[in-house]
């Protein structure tokens, strides 16, 4: 199984690839942080029996994209799985944040998503199954004030990996979306959490287990996996009531939490 | 005068200890925030006005930062006509509430509380065989009752914070055991400190909900860091070397069966190929 992860150094990244490892898959990492690509793939040639190749690539820039493509295709490399774990959000409300850092939202989170989607479909290996992953966020439930950007773009990437699914279902593709709450990436998620206090700790999802399942239920050709009982709950609230109340009330609730975590 | 290089010298006991030991040894301290550092280092000074205390800033959960400290230390020393070192005490250490990894993919406590330290003591052997000097780790009452999970060292399989700091102090014990299997013709001597339950911020720092409220009430029983201080400084003093490996209050304690030559070999070479290093190359 060759399988391309994307945004691998990070802290979701890392236990996907290490989960992959685990498995036995041969691993294609990239990240646009190449001192972090290197560091990552020692860490896992020392810890697994794998076969590693790293490669740092700007995802929102068409030519290093290009550039990636040619690598793979020079070495001859086709995927049986690619998990686009790679995107960002900036904190703050959306005139607190400069533009740039807004597009720069979207241009990660959904264009170079589509870029590399669209680029190692074409490059899946002949006659076998492919599976595909994408993360989007328990954000992508309901439109939400002060991460209006980030929230709405998840939306996109869950809206549009429901429809590709069944594009692609003849052509034997299957394809996830994972929308975890919380998860223990980096300091500054750890903080968030802790500033939410007893709810941030309830909606957290344990990083290891929701990469192997999140691998299970994608190769069981699932469409969709919320990690956690209260996320499921809140997930199936947010269909329930009208949109415009739950973004009344993720208001109420961000602008608090906030407010500490800023502080 | 002797050097010491003490990690998580910026709060908690390993500040205790460089504020006892600057008083009669060159200090060298590792801590990971630059302005935490800046704040030990005008304390001791203020107490002190002439002691001699420098600190290092490096992230010691990334084996990177590891390397790169040793190097710019030994360089440090070089420049000041340190040509030996006396001391090594690993303490820094973490508690987390989740299963977090390093750069290289490595859990988080295990990382910090152990294969740090490991390689630290790698880089800067050679020196303190010169000086037939002293490594001493910071270990814990809590290594007891476990066992290693070789087959899983990172607990990610089925992971529990507590469990994984746990280990990781017992792998504390361990490396000292097998340094002292291997070094202790060379003159030198590895120990453990087990500090009681001490009043720090330990379990505040970057730790959930739950480990932050508990750690918040516990604490409340613990001793100032003070206390175990002094047992450092007995075990660097004291001469000829003691002969134990685990100290509180300055007096041998028993440890773990768990504490074998066997398993110390195992975590040895599981710990070298972790770190990219062997000791039976080392050049000293
Ligand atoms: N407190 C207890 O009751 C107790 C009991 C048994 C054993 N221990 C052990 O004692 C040792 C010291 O703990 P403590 O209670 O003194 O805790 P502490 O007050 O939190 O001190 C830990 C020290 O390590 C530093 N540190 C943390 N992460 C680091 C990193 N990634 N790189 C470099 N330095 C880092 C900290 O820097 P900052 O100042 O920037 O945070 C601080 O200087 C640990 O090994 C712990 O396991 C403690």
């Amino acid at each position: 199984m060759n399988v391309m992860i994307t945004g691998a150094s990070g802290g979701l990244g890392r236990v996907m690839v290490a989960e992959c490892a685990e498995r036995g898959y041969n691993l294609f990492i990239t990240d646009i942080n190449q001192a972090g690509l290197l560091s990552l793939k020692q860490g896992l040639e020392r810890q697994f029996k794998v076969c590693v190749a790293a490669k740092a690539c700007d995802l929102t820039k068409a030519e290093s994209v290009d550039e990636l493509m040619s690598f793979i295709d020079m070495h001859g490399i086709r995927f049986d799985m690619l998990i686009n774990v790679a995107g960002i959000d900036y904190e703050g409300g959306f005139l607190s944040i400069d533009r740039e850092k807004i597009i720069k939202i979207i241009a990660l989170n959904n264009e170079a998503t589509l870029r590399i989607t669209h680029d190692i479909l074409l490059r899946r290996r002949p006659g076998k199954r492919f599976t595909l992953i994408f993360v989007s966020s328990l954000a992508s439930l309901y439109p939400m004030p002060l991460k209006a950007t980030y929230a709405a773009s998840k939306r996109f990437l869950l809206d549009f990996a429901l429809a590709l699914r069944h594009e692609l279902k003849n052509k034997d593709v299957s394809v996830l979306t994972l929308c975890p709450g919380g998860l223990v990436t980096t300091k500054e998620a750890i903080r968030g959490i802790s500033a939410q206090g007893f709810w941030g700790n309830a909606t957290t999802n344990s990083l290891e287990i929701v990469a192997r399942k999140t691998i299970g239920y994608a190769l069981q050709g699932k469409s969709l996996y919320i990690p956690g009982l209260l996320n499921k709950i809140l997930s199936l609230l947010g269909r329930l009531i009208p949109r415009s109340w739950a973004a009344a009330l993720i208001y109420l609730r961000w602008s608090k939490a906030q407010v500490k975590w800023l502080r | 005068m002797k050097a010491v290089v003490i990690t998580g010298a910026s709060s908690g006991i390993g500040f205790e200890i460089a504020r006892l030991l600057s008083k009669n040894y060159f200090v060298i301290g590792i801590g990971r925030n630059e302005n935490n550092c800046a704040h030990a280092k005008e304390l001791i000074y203020s107490e002190n006005p002439g002691a001699k205390i420098e600190y290092f800033i490096a992230d010691l959960v990334q084996q990177k930062e590891v390397n790169r400290v040793a190097y710019e230390i030994q360089t440090y020393l070089e420049n000041n006509d340190i040509l030996e070192l006396y001391g090594l005490i690993n303490n820094a250490g973490c508690v987390r509430s989740w299963y977090t990894t390093s750069e290289e993919g490595y859990e988080q406590q295990f990382a910090l509380n152990h294969l740090a330290g490991f390689l630290l003591t790698y880089r800067l052997l050679p020196l303190i065989i010169k000086a037939k000097g002293r490594i001493i780790m910071t270990g814990s009452q809590s290594h007891k009752g476990i066992k290693i999970c070789w087959d899983d060292i990172m607990l990610r399989k089925r992971y529990n914070p507590l469990t994984a700091y746990k280990q990781s102090k017992l792998c504390n014990i361990l490396f000292a055991k097998g340094l002292n299997d291997r070094f202790t013709s060379a003159g030198i001597r590895a120990y453990v400190v087990d500090p009681g339950l001490v009043r720090t911020d330990i379990g505040n720092k970057q730790a959930g909900f739950l480990v932050n409220l508990i750690w918040s009430i516990r604490k409340k029983y613990g001793v100032s860091p003070e206390i175990p201080a002094k047992t450092y400084e007995f075990l660097l003093e004291t001469n000829p070397a003691p002969k134990g490996l685990y100290y509180c209050s300055c007096n041998e304690k028993t440890y773990s069966r768990q504490v074998t030559s066997e398993n110390a070999d195992r975590l040895f070479l599981l710990s070298e190929k972790l770190s990219g290093i062997s000791y039976d190359r080392l050049e000293c």
